[in-house]
């Protein structure tokens, strides 16, 4: 019986992490993201981050009492402050829409293996292209207004994209260093073009005239200030879900994210699916940004991209990358959101709070990961 | 002459396995004693006991007159042993004086590197190393590295060097040139343990040699006099099991014909040297050699998951050489790999998707755009029926199965697409006798149905059973083909140790 | 743009490049030892945050640089026991550092004066001129005329050179973060060290901070870094991880900066957003231009397990 295997792998390949088993005391591993991702149990995981939101939930606790406060009753003004109305309903699922939209996007990236955080460049690039068709084609009829203002958000999202992923495919460098600098460039574009051709002239602030009424996003509940993104964001989510479990293209970002041999004995290019899969999280996140401004703010607004982008990553990790669970991860985080401005007002407790809670969430969340929780299906 | 080591009665087993069986090993100062064996044969464990890497079950360990025992490899550095491991801790970022000034308590605190570099210079000219302090250890090549890991057992005084199977990755003139560095290494009262399945080697350079075999010292001799034959026998020898049922053929037309494959893999190493053979439907072409000789490079350009560097295939007349996977797949080719854990089968995904792993992009799995789930699960249900395979559903992950059952999926993923040709390297690695028996009749029943496959094996008894033409690689090289009936055990092992007419060893013609 | 004006930018692009080099070379620890340093901005953050409330709240600078290096390394802490500990992915705990770090010293600075985020206005760290050196023409302004705490980011970059390239310790950080198995087979502790660097890393960064509330602007404003986190990242890269690189790196960060802050007077035909982004995109381009060469610590971003 043979004890050894062949020791052919003196490749540099980074990726593999199958050395022949006896090769002396130590192994370095590059398990990352990946190792997190895989095995069944999708209610171990459901577990796994509630423990980490517990956690998180603890942590701040202590933080508020250092402040002098009291945390039960924070905890409550932010409860009360996301539920309380309908009113109050209405707007965190307003606040859910864009995180849910881009969380897709990035939990689909995860599955390959690929680390997207160019949110916010790709919202607010979406949210400029969905402008200028607001404002220039305003003519058209709402439906048709609406439906092209989206189409080139997405498509400008995805193009912002595409140009990290040109980089990283092209030249090599990660993907995170590109998304991450392009999030900048684009926020700047966004500000460049409300000082210049976009921008309204006399108005205080940077920002475009406000867009025509065939341009706003029907109201799903009258009287409330929702707005049909939130159905846009499900259907995302379903699109998501489909794309990931019953498509070749899916099979193949689970293989991509699997096992870099794997993939290739069984045909899967990784060039094509990481185009493809940036793509994909690109267009989602632009058309998160076209419904930002085509049913919160009604013009292009300096800023209003600010933070999407980075929640959506810690989304996408509280839903260990599986596109049917961003749904609850972005409504928890839109509705913390949106409790943690109530708090503020009532309790007097800063909502920046709010990121403490999502930032540690994330960083047990990745511990947890790190050592090996494997919990789910790939 | 005195002795350094010895080593008495070692025994080692792993579960069932019984690695090392009473053994002994002496080794006098001053020599090189060379360790014979196979895959699977107890050199490795058997070092690594020394090493301290592993406690054995039982036996001793006397080292310059001191029991050597429950040792960790620190202490056995510092008892004075060193060993030189096939994957090498150096840094590729950092010059030969950096890495050998890395952990070395002796440098202090601010580096001198040129005190260090001295050193090297001096050591480097009394042992023939030939290294230059200041090159990088990433533009080295192979035998230059493995030349800074001596450098490094030399300077911190290792009086006993093990050398695990070093030649595998040089090219001619670096065995040479290895060689050359443990003559040195002898004539300055250093002694070495040199492990190598190359009798060629063994024979030019030890002093003595002891062959394992199946976990046992078979037996000890001086190396003069030692015949080639002898050694070959000793290393090789054992019953020829009783070969499974075999349907007498006659085999069809030519389906894969491999003609001048060469490969030169990254660092610049010829991987395969003009390999060339032709694979006929309905028979199986069984390819033995010790691991390390090519017959990886072999299957995965065959299969397309690496490029020829020269060279062609043809599958049923078409050029696949320059093919995708893909293409590949879709024009009858099957694959198994020897790697279970990452390549052939994803262990968190469900047997479902593993047994689609290959054709999920085509119909009868794939419509258009869409994954057809149901014949997914329809495909599997038929495949688990039709070689029985012990899971609790299709939807069970794959790394709940045992090992056995887990090759079974492979097994029926690339046989049961009925292909016209089959690449098979170690499918029975890490397989209990049962499923072992189950992967080599399935095999046997793919090619009564006319199947071609190319079996390759370090188990000389799968070999020896299933081929209807024989060869062996060695040095890349694959050897000329024997028809089963003309096999001779012997000239088998003399092919696998390189000592064959057809592969020449650099100076020292055969003997 | 007459000459005195091209010598003020100069020396204001060295001024500006301060916390940016401090972060830098801090990072440059973190990375060489095989962890990315994306949690440079949090760190700066913090550190910027416990300056300047310190220094308020005791006026005395000296405490505040202290508390400042306290407040990055303790940023520190937890990204090293997450990713060297932990082995969680290096990137994204860095980014959710980066988060905490914003909602902490937001919520602080409120919750700990009662709610109302106080008014800070501290006097910025004074210009010391050295003797003589000072007088020398365009050098003397550039490179004699500045802070104290940038002649310390300037000096510090030759003992961090040394430290990482002619000292033991150095050696075997820098091995650890290319190979950490043959750093373990020679006899260090490769989870000890990367956690060590981090948090020295951390504690750099965090003086970063400081000289950006401490020196250049007198208060704490939520967010204050604004992104030079990352710049201080892509100069490590530009500075192919060593640190006189890196210190050019950050100059020439600097000088894009300085540029932008005075690009409005001179009437120029470019919108001082295209000047904003130049740093990120010239970072970008550099690094597109390195591409595959840039020779990373080989083992970065990889979790070291004993097996």
């Amino acid at each position: 019986m043979a004890l050894r295997r062949d020791d052919a792998a003196l490749s540099q390949d980074r990726d593999t992490i199958t050395k022949a088993v006896d090769d002396g005391p130590v192994k370095t591993r590059r398990r990352g993201l990946r190792g997190a991702f895989v095995g069944p149990g999708g209610l171990r995981m459901a577990l796994l981050a509630a423990a980490a939101v517990a956690l998180a939930f603890a942590v701040t606790a202590m933080l508020i009492l250092v402040a002098g406060k009291n945390p039960l009753l924070a905890y409550w003004a932010l409860f009360t402050g996301a539920f309380g109305s309908l009113d109050r309903i209405a707007f965190a699922l307003n606040k859910c829409t864009p995180y849910i939209l881009t969380g897709v996007g990035v939990a689909l990236c995860f599955r390959a293996k690929v680390i997207n955080v160019g949110g916010e460049g790709q919202i607010a690039v979406g949210g400029l292209a969905t402008s200028w068709v607001a404002l220039n084609l305003s003519s058209l009829p709402s439906a048709l207004l609406i439906a092209a203002a989206l189409v080139a958000g997405a498509v400008a999202g995805a193009a912002w994209a595409a140009c990290a992923a040109a980089i990283r495919l092209k030249r090599g460098v990660h993907e995170v260093l590109c998304t991450l600098l392009l999030n900048f460039v684009g926020t700047l574009l966004v500000s460049e073009a409300l000082n210049g051709p976009m921008g309204e002239l006399g108005a205080g602030f940077p920002q475009s005239p406000m867009f025509v009424d065939a341009a706003w996003l029907p109201r799903l509940l009258p009287g409330t200030d929702l707005h049909m993104g939130i159905i846009i964001a499900v259907i995302a989510v379903l699109a998501g879900h489909v794309l990931l479990w019953r498509t070749p293209f899916g099979f193949r970002l689970r293989l991509l994210g699997s096992s870099n041999s794997a993939a290739a004995y069984a045909g899967a290019s990784f060039e094509h699916g990481f185009l493809g899969v940036m793509l994909i999280a690109g267009g989602l996140a632009g058309v998160a940004g076209g419904v930002e401004v085509l049913g919160v703010h009604y013009r292009l607004i300096e800023g209003f991209s600010q933070g999407f982008g980075f929640n959506a990553v810690a989304i996408a990790l509280l839903a260990a990358a599986t596109p049917a669970a961003v749904l609850p991860a972005g409504l928890f985080f839109g509705f913390l959101d949106a409790g943690a401005l109530a708090m503020q007002r009532e309790v007097g407790i800063p909502s920046s709070l709010v990121f403490v809670i999502q930032g540690l969430t994330m960083v047990f969340v990745l511990c947890a990961m790190g050592i090996g929780m494997k919990q789910q299906r790939v | 002459m005195s002795t350094l080591l010895k080593m008495h009665g070692i025994c080692k087993s792993y579960g069932s396995v019984q690695a090392n069986r009473d053994i002994d090993l002496t080794v006098p100062q001053g020599r090189i004693v060379g360790l014979l064996g196979e895959n699977g044969s107890g050199k490795s464990t058997l070092m690594k006991v020394l090493f301290g890497m592993v406690r054995p079950d039982g036996g001793s360990i006397t080292f310059k007159g001191n029991l050597l025992a429950q040792h960790t490899p620190r202490e056995a550095i510092a008892a004075g042993i060193g060993m030189i491991h096939q994957h090498f801790m150096l840094v590729e970022a950092m010059t030969v004086t950096e890495n050998v000034m890395l952990g070395w308590e002796r440098v202090g605190h601010w580096l001198r590197p040129n005190d260090t570099a001295e050193m090297i210079r001096t050591a480097s000219k009394t042992y023939g190393l030939d290294l230059d302090p200041h090159a990088m250890i990433g533009e080295l090549p192979f035998g230059q590295r493995q030349r800074v890991e001596i450098m490094k057992l030399i300077l911190r005084g290792a009086d006993l060097l093990i050398l695990d199977e070093p030649t595998s990755n040089l090219s001619p003139p670096e065995v040479a040139g290895l060689l050359g560095v443990m003559r040195r290494l002898r004539e300055e009262g250093h002694s070495v343990i040199f492990i190598s399945h190359k009798l060629g080697e063994v024979l030019e350079i030890c002093d003595e040699v002891v062959v394992l075999r199946d976990g046992q010292a078979i037996g000890r001799c001086a190396v003069e006099g030692a015949t080639r034959a002898d050694l070959a026998r000793m290393m090789v020898g054992r019953e020829i099991g009783t070969s499974a049922h075999r349907a007498e053929r006659e085999a069809g037309t030519e389906t894969l014909v491999v003609s001048r494959l060469s490969r030169f893999d990254a660092a610049g190493v010829e991987r395969l040297r003009e390999v060339s053979f032709s694979l006929r439907a309905g028979e199986i072409l069984a390819v033995a050699g010790v691991d390390g000789n090519g017959q990886a490079d072999l299957v995965e350009v065959i299969a397309g998951l690496k490029a020829a560097t020269r060279g062609s295939i043809t599958l049923g007349g078409k050029d696949i050489t320059g093919l995708r996977v893909g293409g590949r797949l879709a024009l009858g080719l099957a694959y198994i790999p020897v790697d279970r854990a990452s390549t052939s089968l994803v262990p968190d995904m469900t047997i479902e998707d593993n047994i689609a792993l290959r054709d999920f992009d085509r119909a009868p799995l794939c419509h258009g755009y869409t994954l057809d789930k149901a014949a997914f699960r329809e495909l599997a249900i038929s495949r688990i029926a039709q070689f029985d395979i012990r899971a609790i559903g299709p939807d069970a992950p794959v790394r709940t199965l045992s090992g056995g059952n887990q090759q079974k999926i492979v097994v029926a993923r690339e046989i049961g697409r009925g292909p016209r040709v089959l690449l098979a390297y170690q499918p029975t690695w890490g397989l209990d006798p049962g499923a072992t028996r189950f992967v080599i009749d399935q095999i046997l029943a793919l090619r009564d149905a006319g199947g071609a496959i190319l079996y390759i094996s370090s188990e000389l008894e799968e070999v020896l059973m299933l081929g209807d033409r024989i060869g062996v690689m060695y040095n890349g090289r694959l050897s000329s083909l024997v028809s089963r009936e003309d096999v001779n055990v012997t000239r088998i092992g003399l092919m696998m140790a390189g000592a064959d007419e057809g592969s020449q060893l650099r100076s020292g013609a055969a003997s | 743009m007459d000459s005195t004006a091209f010598v003020e930018l100069l020396a204001a692009s060295v001024r500006i490049a301060t916390p940016l080099l401090f972060a830098s070379l801090g990072g440059i620890l973190s990375e060489r030892a095989g962890t990315f340093a994306v949690g440079l901005e949090g760190m700066m953050l913090a550190g910027a945050f416990g300056g300047a409330v310190t220094s308020f709240v005791f006026a005395s600078p000296a405490l505040g640089l202290a508390v400042s290096a306290l407040s990055g390394a303790g940023l520190g802490a937890v990204v090293a026991v997450a990713t060297a500990r932990f082995r969680a992915d290096q990137m994204v705990t860095g980014l959710a550092v980066n988060i905490v770090a914003v909602g902490i010293t937001s919520f602080l600075l409120r919750g700990m004066f009662n709610g109302q985020a106080p008014v800070i206005q501290l006097p910025t760290l004074a210009s010391l001129p050295v003797p003589y050196l000072a007088q020398l023409p365009v050098i003397g302004q550039v490179l004699f005329h500045q802070p104290a705490l940038t002649y310390a980011a300037l000096i510090l970059t030759l003992p961090m050179y040394f430290f990482l390239m002619k000292t033991r310790e150095g050696l075997t950080l820098r091995a650890v973060g290319e190979n950490p198995a043959a750093a373990f087979a020679a006899g260090a502790d490769p989870i000890r060290v990367r956690m060590a660097a981090i948090i020295a890393g951390g504690a750099l960064a965090g003086l970063g901070g400081a000289v950006l509330s401490l020196q250049e602007v007198g208060t704490f404003t939520d967010g204050m870094t604004n992104g030079r986190g990352y710049l201080a990242l892509a100069a490590i890269i530009v500075g192919r991880w060593m640190p006189l690189g890196t210190m050019l790196g950050c100059l020439l960060f600097g000088a894009t900066t300085a540029l932008e802050l005075r690009i409005q007077g001179w009437g120029l035909p470019v919108s001082s957003y295209v000047i904003q982004m130049m740093p990120y995109l010239i970072a970008l381009a550099v690094l597109a231009g390195m591409g595959r060469g840039a020779r990373l610590p080989a083992a970065i971003g990889t979790a070291f397990t004993r097996s």
